[in-house]
């Protein structure tokens, strides 16, 4: 009788960003369980503890059981014959079904949105105006000595990001580890992470541009008025000028940021700022900048994105060719002006965290979900799809925050089809009832070359 | 699904084969070139054609982390260059860093069907074999960057040259890629770890080690040679862009002793120097670069021309980004590798206006019509950083017609011509011949291809289809015919066909012990498991792995 | 008299309805009108399915009804004059090159985006991005006028290089941010970090500002070419008092993290 108990090696964790992929998996495929993650995080135990195979039915269809079959052919009318319909999510998937998805959107003509627009969104933006010097994990971990956290709290949110990349490991040119390091932390408030920090800088609430402007000015011997900045942020000006002495005379700079910066007021100018200051102190020493992404496979969706359309989130193709607009085109606008007439949320809870007018227009449009678990947009969606969690039960590829593509090394299978299976399903029926991808309409507006 | 097809009536350019505009049939069935074919088999009749191999992208930046970090980049650059969707193929974006789809259409749309992506990190690897997954039509393989990967170095240190060589071939088969890449050769541990420094001497001693840049090169292309690669190392040489840069490109030449080697984008390193008002500014000394290829049949090289108009300066030379970045004065973007390579992003427009502009579209112009052998100097942009390849039909006419060339000549900094020869080569003008060379039997050959850039029987049937035409630039935009693998896909100028071409790898031999060696270094050093760095199978839909040789004598 | 399209039937999904130009509907009849291509959403749609059209074509067209849902109204427009009456949606004269657009009523996001001639009056709101550039370009507008009566939102005019934008009530965040040229007056309240970025060019409020420590007070005057400015402003009908006329400013000189060149003007309240 051959042992239920099943160790895997090597395997990633999708929980957040950091996708580690050094955890060890001890898996009774009996009972279909995880019963130890080693190396994992906090985070990541519980990510891979709660995960089981439950009794579901494989799909819904207006709350009631159905087949995955029956599933594709409701969800497929809905799409082929929705005019401006919403793909949204995609974060928590592999790359391989986040590539079927953007294909359905070219085919149907839709929107497609993932959840980079709600998180860091405002990074791709600033990106775009300003580029961006950074590095890999691995990089960091061996060079940097001064490391910098801004507008997020690792310790609770990323905790390997201190202990497996940035702050205590050696490196190949860091040997000592934590000793080589100085940790400068940026906030409005105390957390558990500031303790971490050998200076811990507690800016106002909706001052971090100024600060950061602020040290641009001083990085680039610009004039700054120093009353002003320390009314506005805080801060005295000594501190500001200790820092910049710092990140000038340090070998290898980082600045990791999170959403403190790019979901608080001035948001992509927020990003924007913090982006420009890494890039201004190459002038005098190697300094990098690193988002600190939140969900598994974000980076994935941003890059799947970009390759096959040429921009990162909140895409347009219902006129035949990709338009890319922020605001307009973005998820959570499409909802909350009511736009939308037909939404597909693929591992996703938009129910759970969008606005309220987002949500209420939710229940009035047919919605399509595919999730491994009930969630409350399944709740409200005419088309559920129980599907497999990647990582867990699914192989494929994710991106790490830093752009590193990994493989997924599954645990145990699971009895439900993977994302990327239905999404095929469906883009076949599609296809089928379309005759093809929907062709363009209308004319390119003036001053676009085809 | 291949067809069985006859191709008469047209006029056939094959170089391999000695065949320079003869009328004759080309045979196809089951997506090769055969002899013969049965009298009821679909005919094509290219009266008034001209029938050429498919054309070969030598060196090109279509797939991979770096390339999609361009794109993501810049947004305003394709915005106004839309392609649209059709029933059966993908809308996406040009501009001078198109998206996937449109890579692929684009250059089959311009009669090309081979492409090789020239600079992949091994932990982007994965990256890049995705995204040529979504390149459709194109055959496709990519170079892996290896030329500052720190084990190497730490065996090149060591001594231990055997171990060099296998490990090489290690990485080589784990990334599934075509051939090792060398970017800048020494410098990324001046730029990573000395403050954004580059080096500029191949024989100064590189931080940290015991060796130079020159001991680098050597020791590749010695291992290239001695594992029978299909294409030897391929080099972007130190001082790309630099006034008096030739001398080194002389001195990395010289270092392969007879042995292949590959020198990429070669017009960005065929510079000379005369006082400026502040500085060295750069002249030609393509002359001098050109003599040195054509007497030395060891050595291969593509040109890296110039093109004017928006393009992206994208590369593994990561203080050269820096460096133009004051010229664009806008956007720029780096992006470090841990352990193996580094990479830098400008957008940049070439102006005829500018002197170095100038130059350098006279010095590309220049290689090629000084050559002697356009079997060992052929075609690129090193597209998008020179020129898209959008570019490719302009650049064509300008080898092909000398009266268009001393218009356009005469529109640039007269300067810039004045520190050139340009105005010495008035007189050459390829032929269509020569062009196939160029473009298609010479990057096949360089490259290892034995059954691409020609026509004769056993060819894959890669063919491009020409309306011959009086302008140059004309006829070869817009192919009227394209087949791939024996399919029809372009027809009358327009898509027929989806298809999915194949990744072109190789795998040479290697000794597993080796993994012993390299496995505890990546525990220490990397910051992913080594269990999931090499790239599994699956990750290759349609592929080729292309053998090695038996190594040449050293 | 004008060419009258009347909203009938509101679009279940945004209308893209840059067919509805002035210079573009030059020539046409009503009926014609009617037959022209509108985009709703992945379909082509005729414009008679969503508007009566009536009236007559001389160079003067009429929208009328909530046209919440309509984008991209006089988008590109080159010539003509159009009066829009009720609520409008995004990209209204989107990179126009000519001619008039009035809306009676609020605008969307994005008015007068990438414009770089002709006229945009708001009688009411308009939203985000109005007279700015679009996602990823260093320039924005390149000629023309943008001027609205009521308020508007963030990143008023970015990116600007040329013309006039003018809003009659308070402004969001990032006025005249990454501005190269230009002027931008406001009647009513900056919000904040105004003019972050910018190379060149003036930004005027009637109101005091907390401004970018990057920004450094240089002198109070009353500069000339602004009493031109505003003297043009009140003829298009804006409230521009005569203590603003005739009125002292304070001038800030920045962004000192760029050229220093530009400059903002608040009203001296003594």
């Amino acid at each position: 009788m051959s042992d239920p108990i099943r160790i895997v090696n090597d395997a990633t964790c999708t929980f957040c960003g950091c996708v580690c992929d050094d955890i060890v998996l001890t898996v009774d495929t009996e009972q279909h369980r995880i019963t130890k993650s080693q190396n994992a995080c906090v985070l990541g135990k519980a990510w891979f503890k709660e995960h089981g195979i439950e009794e579901r039915p494989h799909a819904l269809i207006g709350g009631r059981e159905a087949s995955t079959e029956e599933g594709v052919e409701e969800a497929a009318q809905i799409l082929a014959n929705a005019r401006f319909p919403v793909i949204y999510g995609l974060s928590d998937t592999t790359c391989e079904a986040q590539r079927v998805a953007v294909s359905i959107a070219d085919m149907i003509g839709g929107n497609v949105d993932t959840t980079t627009s709600v998180c860091h969104g405002p990074t791709g933006i600033a990106f775009q105006g300003v580029g961006e010097s950074t590095a890999t994990l691995g990089e960091i971990r061996n060079r940097a000595d001064l490391v910098m956290f801004w507008g997020g709290n690792p310790a609770e949110a990323h905790p390997r990001l201190f202990s497996r990349y940035a702050v205590t490991p050696k490196g190949m040119f860091i040997p000592n580890g934590r000793k080589d390091r100085t940790v400068v932390l940026v906030d409005v408030r105390r957390t558990q992470s500031t303790p971490v920090a050998d200076i811990f800088v507690q800016v106002k609430p909706g001052a971090d541009f100024e600060l950061l402007w602020a040290l641009r000015a001083l990085v680039r011997g610009r004039r700054v008025d120093g009353a002003a900045v320390e009314r506005r942020t805080g801060i005295a000006m000594a501190v500001l000028e200790d820092l910049v002495v710092r990140m000038k005379s340090c070998r290898f700079g980082v600045l990791f940021f999170g959403m403190g910066l790019t979901m608080t007021r001035g948001r992509h100018f927020n990003a924007g700022a913090l982006l420009s200051l890494a890039t201004d102190l190459n002038e005098f020493t190697h300094f990098v900048a690193a988002p600190v992404r939140g969900h598994g496979n974000v980076t994935g969706a941003d890059n799947v994105m970009s390759w096959q359309t040429g921009f990162p989130f909140g895409v347009n193709l219902s006129r035949g060719y990709p338009r890319f607009n922020p605001g307009e085109f973005t998820a959570v606008d499409l909802l909350s002006r009511g736009e939308a007439d037909a939404a597909m949320f693929i591992a996703t809870d938009p129910a759970s965290n969008f606005p309220k007018p987002a949500i209420e227009h939710m229940h009035r449009i047919p919605v399509i979900s595919l999730d491994p678990k009930p969630t409350p947009t399944g709740q409200l969606s005419h088309v559920v799809f129980t599907t497999a969690t990647y990582g867990i039960n699914v192989a494929g590829t994710a991106y790490r925050m830093d752009n590193v593509p990994l493989p997924l090394r599954p645990a145990f299978d699971s009895p439900y089809p993977s994302d990327e299976e239905v999404l095929t399903a469906i883009r076949r029926r599609v296809g089928e009832l379309l005759g093809g991808n929907r062709p363009p309409v209308g004319a390119p507006p003036a001053g676009i070359v085809t | 699904m291949a067809s069985v097809l006859r191709i008469l009536n047209g006029r056939v350019f094959d170089p391999a084969n000695g065949i320079d505009g003869e009328v004759r049939d080309v045979c196809i069935q089951d997506g090769r070139i055969v002899a013969d074919v049965p009298p009821d088999a679909k005919r094509i009749d290219a009266h008034g054609m001209v029938i050429m191999p498919g054309g070969i992208d030598v060196h090109c930046h279509i797939a991979g982390t770096k390339v999609n970090l361009a794109r993501k980049v810049q947004p305003e650059d394709h915005r106004h260059d839309v392609h649209m969707r059709t029933r059966l193929t993908r809308s996406g974006t040009g501009g001078s860093v198109p998206s996937t789809f449109t890579t692929g259409y684009r250059y089959a749309a311009l009669g090309y069907t081979t492409a090789m992506e020239a600079a992949v990190t091994p932990l982007g690897a994965r990256s890049t074999l995705e995204e040529l997954h979504d390149t459709p039509v194109l055959d496709k393989g990519f170079f892996v960057l290896m030329g500052n990967n720190l084990l190497l170095y730490r065996l090149l240190q060591e001594g231990r040259d055997e171990e060099f060589r296998h490990a090489l071939a290690w990485w080589i088969g784990a990334t599934k890629s075509y051939a090792p890449k060398l970017v800048n050769p020494g410098a990324d541990e001046a730029w990573k770890g000395h403050r954004n420094a580059n080096i500029t001497d191949i024989d100064g001693r590189i931080e940290g080690f015991d060796f130079t840049p020159r001991r680098v090169i050597a020791a590749f292309i010695e291992a290239a040679n001695a594992l029978g690669l299909p294409h030897p190392v391929h080099i972007h040489c130190n001082n790309l862009g630099h006034s008096g840069n030739f001398a080194t490109t002389l001195e990395t030449m010289k270092t392969a002793e007879g042995r292949r080697a590959h020198i990429t984008h070669i017009q960005f390193h065929s510079y000379g120097s005369v006082a400026g008002k502040s500085r060295e500014n750069p002249t030609s000394r393509a002359r001098d670069i050109v003599d040195y290829v054509n007497t030395h049949p060891n050595i291969t090289a593509d040109v890296g021309a110039v093109m004017f108009g928006r393009s992206t300066s994208m590369t593994a030379d990561a203080p050269l980004a820096y460096m133009l970045r004051r010229f664009g004065g806008g956007k720029w973007v780096n992006a470090d590798t841990e352990m193996e390579s580094g990479c830098g992003i400008v957008p940049f427009t070439y102006q005829d206006t500018v002197y170095t502009n100038a130059l350098q579209w006279a010095i590309g112009l220049e290689l090629f019509l000084l050559s002697d052998d356009p079997w060992r100097m052929v075609f690129s942009t090193d597209h998008p950083n020179g020129g898209t390849f959008m570019t490719y039909p302009r650049l064509i006419r300008l080898l092909m017609d000398r009266e268009y060339r001393k218009e356009e000549m005469a529109k640039v900094n007269q300067l810039a011509l004045d520190h050139c020869g340009l105005r010495d080569c008035l007189e050459r003008e390829y032929s269509l011949y020569e062009i196939a060379i160029i473009t298609r039997a010479g990057p096949a050959r360089l490259l290892g291809l034995a059954d691409k850039g020609h026509l004769g029987v056993g060819a894959d049937a890669d063919i491009t289809i020409y309306e011959e035409h009086a302008d140059k630039e004309a006829m070869f935009s817009a192919p009227r015919y394209v087949i791939k693998d024996g399919e029809l896909v372009i027809e009358d100028h327009e898509f027929r066909a989806e298809h999915e071409g194949r990744v072109l790898h190789t795998a040479p031999a290697y000794d597993p012990a080796i993994e012993q060696v390299i496995e505890p270094f990546f525990e220490d050093y990397y910051s992913v498991r080594f269990a999931n760095y090499p790239v599994g199978d699956h990750y290759l839909s349609q592929h080729t792995v292309v053998p090695t040789a038996a190594a040449a004598p050293a | 008299m004008s060419l009258d399209f009347t909203l009938h039937t509101t679009p279940s999904v945004p209308l893209e309805a840059e067919a509805l130009s002035a210079a573009g509907l030059a020539g046409l009849s009503a009926a014609e009108a009617a037959r022209l291509t509108v985009v709703h959403g992945n379909r082509a749609a005729e414009v008679g399915e969503f508007f009566r059209v009536g009236g007559t074509p001389d160079g003067e067209v009429h929208v009328s009804g909530d046209l919440t849902r309509i984008k991209r109204l006089g988008a590109g427009m080159t010539g003509g004059r159009m009066v829009v009456h009720g609520p409008v949606g995004m990209h209204v004269g989107t990179g126009m090159t000519g001619g008039e657009i009035v809306v009676e009523g609020d605008a969307g996001d994005w008015v007068g985006s990438a414009m770089s001639g002709g006229r945009i009056i708001v009688r009411g709101n308009a939203g985000h991005l109005a007279g700015s550039a679009s996602r990823g370009d260093a320039v924005g507008m390149r000629g023309g006028e943008v001027v609205v009566f009521g308020n508007a939102g963030n990143e008023v005019g970015s990116g600007m290089r040329r013309g006039l934008v003018a809003i009659g009530g308070d402004t969001g965040d990032f006025t005249g941010v990454n501005m190269l040229a230009g002027t931008i007056v406001v009647l009513g309240r900056l919000g904040q970090r105004t003019g972050a970025g910018m190379k060149r060019g003036t930004i005027v409020s009637m109101h005091p500002a907390d401004l970018l420590p990057t920004f450094g007070y240089a002198c109070s005057y009353r500069p000339v070419f602004l009493r031109l400015y505003l003297v043009h402003l009140r003829s298009l009908g804006l409230p521009v008092s005569d203590a603003q006329l005739a009125g002292r400013y304070r001038r800030w000189s920045g962004d000192a993290m760029e050229l220093n060149r530009g400059e903002v003007l608040l009203l001296d309240h003594p």
